[in-house]
């Protein structure tokens, strides 16, 4: 792209998203989430082929929808309520269609379907911004405007996007894929624990986008998209290969990674509140998240598999690619465990 | 007075479905020229004289004619009308038939819908007849996009900006 209009269109994408997060009006929000999803669209293009066009159309379109319908909550809102508050939201109607907008924006089940198809069809860079910073504003949203929804509605929905981010991506060979799964899974812890303590759901998301940074950091310098390329990668850079694994155990919730933390302090959260059975179901489930981690893993650091001869000794050429803060990211997902108890500074 | 503006509410919805059953967008162009007249007509009769004329001028004046010049530069042999195939036909007629339902609903039972009761138009739209104002809203919310608003024009007009470049990024040749 024209380096003028990337630069434009990157800014209003920081834009959009700084103005939601800033404002209190449901209206600025609205127009910054509206901000958002017209700018990513031609990020989302910037290849050529008809996939990423198609992945483009089914993100406009299904987030277009879910403005639409924040817009009617609004405005059942307004007409109920009289003000354009956000963390006022009294109505049902209007606080339940505008959670399951912005839930949809989040891509969590039952609207997850998108996340998968959409972050395939593009390249990793677009996908990792997909995953990460589009997350921000609806949740920020979501976590003014919580304590007034049906929190039975908040706990189906986690539940069950951690089931299907779980289930879905055991049959995935395809590291877009499998991130995008793994995305629909940690929206379901971060939106669980929503009405419990909105801390631990700034918590989860400020260690997930960590994580899914460095995993697409080190995919991208990798140039692996799939299984297949990432078993060929301890020729390339045996260093990063390490590094993905640790990563990996660490977005699987892996302890004495950090990782670890939100979950377990999503753990203790919702047992201080008498509730066993959820918080059971929900660390079985992320094992089954693990499982497929553990079998990137296996690929890429535990086995060699069968090759040539010659494939064991390549010829290093320099690197290109930028790895400015991958070495921060890696080291910050790895061993923030310690420093859990500065989670104060997030309240 | 508010069964005129349910008359209209209703061909507005109608016209929708009109367009949404996918027929060529020069039909469509058609029925979304009538929503929007028929959209125009439910703003004013709320008090929003001003609004209506400017949905009027700018999006029927502005935008449908350009897309009705861009619809006829892309235009085919035979397009596609509501009668041409069933499957257009067939979801048009589902559609009028989910419109009727929902009216029958309407008037069926004992809901607190308001403004049903066709007594009045209390409630239903915040910028309505409120006494006697001495400056009217929606004249008053026009300029006040100039004035205490001015943060939301400068991001509408920026948005307007980056949305030509989106769009030529989108429309640029894919080879």
């Amino acid at each position: 792209m024209n380096p003028l209009a990337l630069s434009l269109i990157l800014t209003t994408l920081l834009a959009g998203t700084l103005i939601t997060m800033m404002s209190s009006h449901w209206l600025t929000a609205w127009m910054g989430l509206e901000m958002n999803m017209l700018t990513m669209i031609p990020i989302l293009m910037k290849t050529t082929n008809p996939r990423s066009t198609e992945a483009a159309t089914k993100y406009f379109m299904t987030q277009a929808m879910a403005s639409m319908m924040l817009m009617m909550a609004l405005t059942i809102n307004l007409m109920y309520s009289g003000q354009w508050s956000i963390t006022k939201m009294t109505n049902p109607v209007a606080s339940n269609m505008a959670l399951m907008a912005l839930m949809t924006k989040l891509g969590s089940a039952p609207f997850h379907f998108w996340v998968p198809e959409v972050t395939q069809g593009v390249e990793l860079t677009p996908g990792m911004i997909l995953l990460t910073w589009q997350k921000l504003a609806p949740l920020s949203l979501l976590y003014q405007m919580a304590t007034y929804t049906n929190t039975n509605l908040i706990y189906l929905s986690g539940l069950l996007s951690i089931l299907i981010g779980g289930w879905g991506g055991l049959n995935q060979t395809q590291l877009r894929k499998i991130l995008a799964y793994s995305s629909i899974s940690h929206m379901g812890w971060m939106l669980i624990i929503l009405p419990f303590n909105p801390t631990l759901t700034l918590l989860n998301l400020t260690i997930y986008i960590m994580l899914t940074l460095s995993i697409f950091m080190i995919l991208t310098n990798t140039f692996t998209t799939s299984m297949s390329s990432l078993t060929l990668m301890w020729n390339k850079t045996p260093a990063m290969t390490i590094m993905l694994m640790t990563t990996l155990l660490s977005l699987g919730g892996l302890p004495p990674l950090s990782g670890f933390m939100p979950k377990w302090l999503m753990i203790h959260e919702l047992t201080k509140n008498n509730s066993i059975i959820m918080p059971l179901t929900m660390a079985i489930m992320a094992l089954l998240n693990m499982y497929f981690y553990m079998r990137l893993i296996y690929y890429s650091s535990l086995t060699i598999l069968p090759s040539t001869n010659n494939m064991k000794m390549t010829w290093r050429f320099t690197n290109t690619k930028h790895t400015m803060t991958l070495p921060t990211l890696i080291t910050l997902s790895n061993m923030l465990l310690p420093l859990t108890p500065m989670i104060s500074m997030l309240e | 007075m508010m069964y005129v503006v349910f008359i209209m509410s209703v061909l507005y919805v109608v016209g929708f479905i009109g367009f949404s059953s996918k027929p060529s967008p020069v039909y469509g162009g058609m029925s979304l020229v009538v929503s929007g007249g028929l959209g125009c007509g439910i703003v004013m009769s709320s008090g929003g004289s001003f609004l209506g004329l400017v949905v009027f001028l700018v999006y029927l004046g502005g935008m449908m004619v350009v897309f009705g010049y861009t619809i006829a530069m892309a235009t085919e042999e035979y397009p596609e009308t509501w009668g041409s195939n069933v499957v257009v036909l067939s979801a048009f007629l589902v559609g009028l038939l989910m419109e009727v339902f929902m009216v029958m609903w309407l008037f069926s039972g004992e809901h607190e819908l308001v403004g049903f009761y066709f007594s009045g138009l209390e409630g239903l739209m915040v910028l309505g007849e409120g006494g006697f104002e001495y400056v009217r809203e929606d004249y008053s919310g026009g300029a006040s996009l100039y004035s205490y608003g001015f943060w939301f024009l400068a991001m509408a007009g920026w948005m307007l900006f980056v949305s030509i470049f989106i769009a030529i990024e989108v429309t640029r040749k894919r080879y």
